[in-house]
């Protein structure tokens, strides 16, 4: 589902290159229930921000379903955000002037081609599934780091990526809310076929996964 | 649609969470409009208060002025010739012309029973009622016979009658003393509507004499102009250019002028057209200085707001669907000010029209609303423009 070959990505840092990304390579398959592991500084989230299309490599090349995504613009690689990825982050990132349900549905306005279902019955439909019922119309602000956290998981799902990028998703949270995010997102790997990638530095969390990619310095460790 | 809709709600909302800071945006804006919609409503409400004056002079009519009245505006108008009964009597042989009513004008005081005041002296002949359909209220208008006296009587316009006595019933068979001389009201004229207080008086701000009788202050006999009604529309424009050429055997080109009522119009909304583009365009100015407040304000909320550009870039926003973001907020919050603009206006003309004929039309109405989009397209396609081209990456770290 999604190739990297032999990636590297540079940051120009006042006059120095930093490179945050060396030579990358690695295949994460449908279904997949993936860690990438690494302590803070290892390139970790560059390896996610390039993979979630957010980032385009300085060098190699980023295959998503066959299909080299270099030559893509940025409104087809927006477009492809869309509906491939669906993000989880740290720091929950919900825009606190619109409601959790508007919030959820957000994605859904940015669809490019009409909907086979209505959103907002799909977004109920998960508040009910996150145990969130009765918190649509509040704002995030008004409601704790683990039902933030299943906005934002319900936000992921909303337009039913095939993947779903989790950058430390349970870094803000105490052990029990932290536990059960994380039983959520296996959950939905087992359950829905979805490809999860939790993006972490603690091990017990990465231990969770299927699947351990270490990465250090930039640098995969196979 | 949908999509708009959620676009306007998101914008609105931003608004209610910075009530001051929008409301401190806006009346930039606000007073730009404000000044242009005045501005408009003053010259509009002039122009049709004058042109009224000169539609009410009837159907037909023939203006003999002297001086040149161009297209562009009147060009030392009112000075140079005098007309006499020379002129009259010269008009009056021209074929097709059922009334030729001379008029002498004078701005002086008029003594009541306890108030003095100015208004307009016209001195003229019966037929000018008759031409200009005026009628009276109380009383009776001045006739032949009196005319031919040089009888010391009046006939008030409403608004004379109400200023000196209270009122038309109360001003009649009552005396006012004009240039040190005393004349009996005989009558007070219907109103015609458009009061207003400027140096073009309206008709009901007239007192009107028969021309023998203002003989006292007018010795050497003068016309100020000469109205003529022709017998139909068809031969108005025979009429006017056979009253040129007779005029033309006495005076020289630009000494006068024979204007037929449509053409005194045009001339009137030609100056006016001029006189509003010109308030206007200054008026404008005040409007680049709103918007500019506008661009500062929308820059602050790019920057603020980098993060949320973030999170919608990465669940799938393009550029442009961030720039349509942001550009409807300065649309917004500059229609805001402009629909704002709109409410002072309308309760400031409301109050000025009892002084002045202010008047606030359609067209200004979309003018103002459209200037005001316009002016937060413009001013707030930059800052919208630095959002859309945030790096998402770069933006979603931006604590």
């Amino acid at each position: 589902m999604i190739k990297l070959h032999h990636v590297t990505k540079e940051y120009r840092i006042g006059g120095e290159v930093f490179r945050a990304l060396d030579n990358a390579t690695l295949s994460i398959k449908k279904g997949e229930y993936v860690s990438i592991l690494g302590p803070s500084g290892s390139g970790k989230s560059t390896l996610m921000h390039i993979m979630g299309l957010l980032d385009l490599p300085t060098q190699g090349t980023v295959i998503i379903n066959g299909k080299n995504i270099s030559s893509l613009t940025d409104n087809e690689l927006s477009a492809l955000r869309n509906i491939f990825v669906g993000f989880v982050f740290q720091q929950f990132n919900l825009i606190n002037k619109l409601t959790n349900l508007e919030n959820i549905v957000l994605p859904a306005m940015y669809a490019r081609t009409p909907l086979s279902y209505n959103p907002r019955d799909y977004a109920m439909e998960l508040l009910v599934r996150f145990g969130m019922k009765g918190k649509e119309f509040m704002t995030p602000n008004k409601i704790s780091g683990g039902q933030q956290q299943r906005i934002a998981i319900a936000r992921a799902l909303i337009m039913n990526p095939p993947l779903i990028l989790a950058d430390e998703p349970t870094g803000n949270l105490d052990t029990k809310n932290g536990n059960a995010i994380m039983e959520l997102l296996e959950n939905l790997n087992t359950s829905s076929g979805v490809t999860v990638v939790v993006i972490t530095h603690e091990s017990d969390i990465a231990s969770r996964t299927k699947r351990k990619i270490r990465i250090t310095d930039g640098k995969i460790q196979t | 649609m949908n999509t708009l809709l959620f676009l306007i709600k998101t914008s609105l909302e931003d608004f209610r969470r910075n009530k001051i800071r929008t409301l401190l945006t806006s009346l930039g804006i606000l007073i730009g409009i404000s000044s242009v919609v005045l501005l408009m409503a003053m010259g509009l409400g002039l122009k049709r208060y004058i042109s009224r004056q000169f539609e009410s002079m009837g159907s037909n009519t023939i203006f003999i002025m002297p001086g040149q009245m161009t297209q562009t505006g009147p060009q030392g108008s009112f000075g140079g010739i005098q007309f006499d009964d020379k002129d009259v009597r010269t008009v009056k042989r021209v074929r097709h012309v059922l009334y030729t009513v001379p008029v002498y004008i004078k701005f002086s005081k008029i003594s009541g029973d306890s108030d003095t005041k100015t208004f307009q002296i016209m001195a003229t002949t019966s037929d000018f009622f008759s031409v200009t359909s005026i009628d009276a209220e109380t009383g009776r208008l001045f006739n032949k016979s009196d005319e031919g006296k040089g009888a010391k009587v009046v006939v008030l316009g409403s608004k004379v009658a109400e200023d000196l006595f209270g009122s038309a019933s109360r001003a009649l068979g009552k005396s006012v003393t004009v240039e040190g001389s005393g004349y009996k009201i005989i009558g007070v004229a219907k109103s015609k509507g458009g009061g207003g207080s400027l140096n073009v008086p309206s008709v009901d701000e007239r007192a009107y004499m028969p021309f023998k009788s203002s003989l006292s202050f007018n010795p050497n006999k003068k016309y100020f102009a000469i109205y003529v009604k022709a017998d139909s529309s068809d031969t108005i424009g025979s009429v006017k250019t056979d009253i040129q050429d007779v005029l033309l055997k006495r005076y020289s080109s630009d000494d006068f002028s024979v204007a037929e009522q449509t053409e005194v119009l045009n001339s009137i909304n030609s100056i006016f057209s001029i006189l509003n583009t010109v308030l206007v365009a200054i008026a404008a100015i005040s409007l680049i200085v709103g918007g500019v407040g506008i661009m500062n304000i929308m820059y602050v909320s790019v920057v603020e707001r980098i993060r949320e550009i973030g999170i919608r870039r990465a669940i799938g926003a393009t550029k442009k669907d961030i720039l349509y973001l942001f550009l409807t907020e300065a649309i917004l919050l500059s229609t805001l000010g402009g629909i704002l603009a709109l409410l002072l206006s309308a309760v400031v003309v409301f109050f000025m029209q009892r002084l002045f004929p202010a008047y606030i039309d359609t067209a200004t109405v979309a003018l103002a609303l459209g200037a005001s989009s316009f002016v937060g397209i413009v001013f707030g396609v930059l800052p919208a423009k630095k959002a859309a081209q945030l790096s998402p990456i770069e933006a979603i770290r931006y604590e």
